[in-house]
């Protein structure tokens, strides 16, 4: 690589998008505008809207108690509000008891409001006592025909609320002062008079209609709950001062709440939910437009075949324009940050006036700087893994529009991912900290949330390592499309569903393409997840049917999908699924193996699981149960668990689908994407890692030797060994030699657990290792299920390039 | 300095299937001649020409340019090819001197030689006028020029001409044939592709009659003019390619 080239290039491609005013002022004026036009915008909005008072009508007011009084001239009693100036928010229409308003079309408005509540008074009557007998009545047929009726009574006071826009109604009972007063000198007395039937029942009659559906109503009912509650326990405490009792008598416990919560906590906290969303939407937005410029951009204005003609390798071409979009990635973060930041100290500092007050604009505190340290420490390689991938999709559209295209889409993963990380639920774990964009997420939210607390930094290592991984990997991915004659030298195509099934169908040849495997990929796991829901709904199932339910599923929708798609869209299924039989060294390694390699999986897996993987999901640990399960006949077991998933699985993954990426990449990228496919589908993480790591050794098998059937006999003898394990630990072997080897331990669930002991670990670990390279340097790779067509250099099967071009044979 | 043998290069599309671009193209180019590759549309004249700058890859056969070959040497062969066609454009934010001074520190030249060449190259072709404009606001002549500088820059033994003529006014079109004669006169190798009887008649020392992928015949117009027995170039082409219709429509 010519770094030369690469700085000539990326310097170049800096200079040409600032020199586009479109580029210039989405990324640099726009933020710098924005933030601050937003804060006076938002701030303008608060001085103009101007809470409307809420109507709240009383009925009966003459019969409300003269002390503690609870209306006023308009309103309610100015000592019931916490905050003083909330009195103009409830305006108060009574009907006795204030005086008429001055003016007159307000005069007039209260006449017509009491005169609709007085209509709707009787209505709301009956509701309450419907209420009431329903609650009495319980849950029986009388008490849900009185439902019934209460529903419809309800819609009719609804309407006639939005009709009159009384917001609240209040309906004060007939001889209300009475009977507090009544009760109050009986509990004077010190109640030696016996409680008569009346007054111990609740007062019934004082009614607070609201209609908690309509906002207007709802804040104004919240306000009237607060004022009335006040108004109570002052009527409350007057009661127990009149007895004579201690005004402690109905708060026997009394607990105070005491919140530790800082200033700086609290502003922590809100900065570690929004800085990170931030973050990540600015980095995809602003590595985004640049992309598709410098990539679909260049070949929609005719530049591409200019650029591709010089001397620079596509890498350097790639890695200099992939430096360019990470440039203005960071940029857009760095300036909208920044535009907020400073918006947020001086702008609304400057703006902050009585109507900021009112509305409690809060204190916030900024983060410091080692805050702002990590989140320019982790801005990086969010932007570079935006970058890579921007910059690859671009490659692949035809034009700038089409580029646009793939925003949404990614943006869309993005957001869900964002919305994910910022739930409370999420927390940065060592699982989390490996995936993409999820763990410089999960991790910024935790230093910003504590900040001064070293804590988190234990994943700064992992987070920034896969970081990097992954950006590389999008990287990798977006020279390879730069190195493809059709991506970069798109036609218009028209595609034509019909035509290309005809294609697949009538152009076929000895093995499937990437695309065919691909699909067959895609097609296995839809109905895995149909899998899934299938289990959802059948209920708890026993040992023997689930290991039915296993061999099926293996069966019909793994193996048959990749046999039947091999049948129709190849004309050799011998050589799509290598259906041949290999030499004996090979089918020996197979059974070797897997008897080394499984202390050591398990092992592994155990170790993972303390404090890297979530734990396993339910329907696994049953199967491993039933594994175990001396009831269930052996037979059935190793059929279900060893021999089904060895043939279906290996056809599929080892057959079709590797047949398929061999095609079109070298040996080695067929490994791995077949072995990652292979690893997904399994969706348990904890079967996702083993499935992957074993994929590469039955990839290699299968590739080596040319052959199916070792891959076959070591995952069939590699899951009989689990099986035999969790036989075994039921057994609880001991003895003097066995525990050199083995260790059963005893749950407090009576559950067995066989592991293997460190002396086992060492021998499987030389063995295994002995094997797998005897496996790799065995020979070089077996001439690869080629279609019989032209031999074509440009598929490269063959690791070194040919000594002499091959001649064409047509 | 080019040597194309039995090149190769097969597409593949959804609608025709498998489709032969070139087959079996066989060709010499010497330094100081003007080779000719001529053609109706489709013909594989620009397939070709990628091929030899290295932007597409044959399917089989080989191609030597410079001594170095196109597939396994790609970078050296860049390095010493000056290429044009009609899909070789300008950028538009880059002004005509800022552009080929772009291309010629790609090319590894030295900064002093590199000013010298420029303004040489610049006062040559008389574009010092427009040097500071930038691409957007040029008229196509202006960027046929600017095209042709940052082909020569580094003075490329070997010249790659894919229909340079295409959509430009006589004056222009004119304009660039003089420049590619004159190249010629200094000792480059030059191939130049075109479906113009015109300029090949004018401008080529040896031309190959490309049809559908294949090399119809090649030589210079004396030598076609004896093989075919027909002294009119003009005659002596269609009568090849409608002959070679013929054959195509007989054997299917």
């Amino acid at each position: 690589m010519n770094w030369k080239n690469v700085r000539l290039i990326f310097l170049r491609e800096v200079r040409d998008q600032i020199r586009d005013r479109r580029t210039l002022f989405m990324v640099v004026i726009l933020p710098l505008l924005l933030y601050p036009g937003l804060a006076i915008g938002m701030v303008e909005v608060q001085l103009w809207s101007n809470e409307q008072p809420r109507t709240v009508v009383v009925l009966g007011a003459a019969n409300l108690p003269q002390k503690p009084q609870l209306l006023e001239k308009g309103g309610f009693a100015a000592e019931w509000f916490t905050v003083p100036s909330d009195v103009n928010k409830l305006q108060v229409v009574a009907d006795a008891g204030s005086p008429p308003p001055d003016d007159k079309a307000a005069a007039k408005r209260a006449v017509e409001l009491l005169h609709a509540a007085r209509e709707l008074r009787p209505l709301v009557e009956q509701l309450g006592s419907l209420q009431q007998a329903a609650r009495e009545a319980g849950k029986s047929a009388d008490g849900d025909r009185l439902l019934e009726q209460i529903r419809s009574a309800k819609d009719k006071v609804a309407e006639g609320f939005s009709t009159t826009k009384i917001q609240v109604l209040i309906i004060v009972p007939a001889g209300l002062t009475q009977r507090i007063e009544q009760t109050n000198q009986m509990l004077a007395a010190k109640g030696t008079e016996t409680a008569d039937g009346a007054s111990s029942k609740s007062p019934l009659g004082f009614l607070v209609v609201e209609n908690s559906a309509d906002e207007k109503s709802g804040f104004g009912y919240q306000r009237v709950k607060q004022i009335l509650n006040a108004w109570e326990q002052r009527i409350l405490q007057d009661r127990l001062s009149q007895a004579k009792l201690p005004p402690t008598l109905a708060t026997p416990v009394n607990p105070m709440t005491i919140d530790v919560a800082a200033v700086k906590q609290f502003s922590a906290n809100i900065w570690s939910k929004i800085l990170p969303t931030l973050l990540i939407i600015m980095a995809v937005t602003g590595a985004f437009y640049p992309a598709v410029d410098v990539a679909a951009g260049e070949k929609e204005r005719g530049t591409m075949e200019t650029l591709l003609i010089c001397p620079a390798q596509r890498s350097e071409i790639v890695v200099g324009k992939f430096l360019t979009v990470l440039v203005f990635s960071v940029a857009n973060v760095l300036l909208n940050l920044g535009s907020m930041g400073f918006t947020g100290k001086y702008v609304v500092a400057a703006l902050r006036t009585e109507a900021l007050s009112k509305t409690g604009g809060g204190v916030l505190t900024f983060p410091g700087a080692w805050e702002m340290l990590w989140l320019a420490i982790l801005m990086v390689p969010l932007a570079a893994f935006y970058s890579a991938i921007s910059l690859a999709l671009s490659t692949f559209a035809r034009s700038t529009r089409e580029g646009q295209y793939y925003l949404t889409p990614l943006l869309f993963v993005t957001l869900g991912l964002t919305l994910f990380c910022m739930s409370p639920a999420a927390e940065i774990d060592p699982f989390y900290s490996i995936l993409p964009v999820v763990g410089p997420a999960l991790l910024l939210k935790e230093v910003l949330a504590m900040p001064g607390s070293t804590a988190p930094l234990v994943y700064v290592l992992p987070v920034l390592m896969t970081s990097i991984a992954y950006s590389g990997v999008g990287l990798w991915w977006a020279i390879s499309m730069f190195n493809r004659e059709d991506v970069l030298f798109r036609e218009a195509e028209r595609f034509d569903v019909r035509l290309w099934i005809r294609h697949l169908l009538r152009d076929k040849e000895s093995t499937p393409s990437s695309v065919e495997a691909v699909i067959c990929i895609v097609l296995i796991m839809l109905l895995q997840f149909g899998v899934l829901e299938l289990r959802h709904g059948t209920g708890p199932l026993s040992g023997i049917e689930m290991l039915r339910l296993l061999i099926i599923q293996q069966l019909v929708f793994i193996g048959c999908p990749a046999l039947f798609m091999g049948i129709m869209l190849t004309t050799s299924v011998v050589r799509t699924f290598r259906l041949r039989l290999p030499s004996w060294k090979y089918l020996l390694m197979a059974c070797a193996m897997p008897l080394a390699l499984h202390p050591l999986s398990f092992s592994l897996g155990m170790w993972l699981q303390k404090w890297f993987f979530p734990p396993l999901p339910e329907q696994i640990a049953q199967i491993a149960r039933v594994m175990a399960n001396p009831e269930i006949p052996w037979w059935l077991v190793i059929l279900a668990i060893a021999v089904a998933p060895a043939v279906c699985e290996e056809l599929a993954f080892r057959g079709f689908i590797l047949s398929g990426f061999v095609r079109s990449s070298r040996p080695s990228v067929a490994i791995v994407l077949s072995s990652l496919a292979f690893g997904i589908v399994h969706m348990v993480p904890q079967q996702v890692f083993n499935a992957m790591l074993l994929g590469v050794l039955l990839a290699l098998f299968a590739l080596r030797s040319g052959s199916l059937l070792p891959g076959i006999l070591f995952h069939l003898t590699f899951n009989s060994l689990e099986i035999v394990r969790e036989r075994a630990s039921s057994l609880d072997l001991k003895g003097p030699v066995v525990d050199w080897f083995i260790t059963t331990t005893t749950s407090k669930d009576n559950e067995h657990l066989l592991q293997y002991s460190w002396p086992t670990l060492a021998i499987a670990f030389v063995v295994a290792a002995l094997l797998i390279a005897n496996l790799i340097r065995s020979a070089p790779w077996s001439k690869q299920p080629t279609d019989d067509d032209l031999p074509n250099r440009a598929r490269g099967e063959s690791t070194a390039p040919p000594a002499r071009p091959p001649v064409a044979t047509r | 300095m080019i040597h194309v043998e039995n090149l190769c290069k097969q597409f593949s599309d959804l609608r025709r299937g498998s489709i032969a671009a070139l087959e079996g193209v066989s060709f010499d180019v010497r330094p100081g001649e003007i080779f000719g590759l001529l053609g109706p549309n489709g013909a594989g004249k620009t397939t070709c020409l990628r091929i030899l700058s290295t932007v597409l890859k044959p399917t089989s056969g080989t191609a030597l340019i410079a001594g170095y070959d196109a597939l396994t040497q790609a970078a050296e062969v860049r390095a010493r090819i000056g290429f044009m066609s009609g899909n070789t454009g300008i950028y538009d934010r880059m002004t005509a001197w800022e552009l080929v001074e772009y291309f010629g520190r790609l090319y590894g030249m030295q900064e002093v030689l590199l000013q010298q060449r420029l303004f040489e190259i610049f006062t040559t072709l008389h574009m010092l006028d427009y040097r500071d404009v930038l691409g957007s606001k040029m008229s196509t002549g202006m960027k046929q020029k600017v095209s042709i500088a940052r082909t020569i820059i580094h003075d490329p033994p070997v010249l790659i001409f894919d229909e340079p003529t295409t959509g430009l006014d006589v004056l222009v079109a004119r304009a660039v044939l003089n420049a590619v004669a004159a190249l010629r006169d200094k000792g480059k190798c030059i191939i130049f592709s075109t479906h113009i009887m015109r300029e090949v008649e004018k401008l080529c020392d040896r031309t190959a009659i490309i049809h559908k992928g294949r090399i119809l015949a090649a030589g210079t117009p004396v030598e076609l003019g004896e093989r075919f027995h027909q002294s009119d170039f003009e005659e002596l082409f269609f009568g090849l390619i409608s002959q070679a219709e013929e054959g195509m429509a007989a054997s299917r």
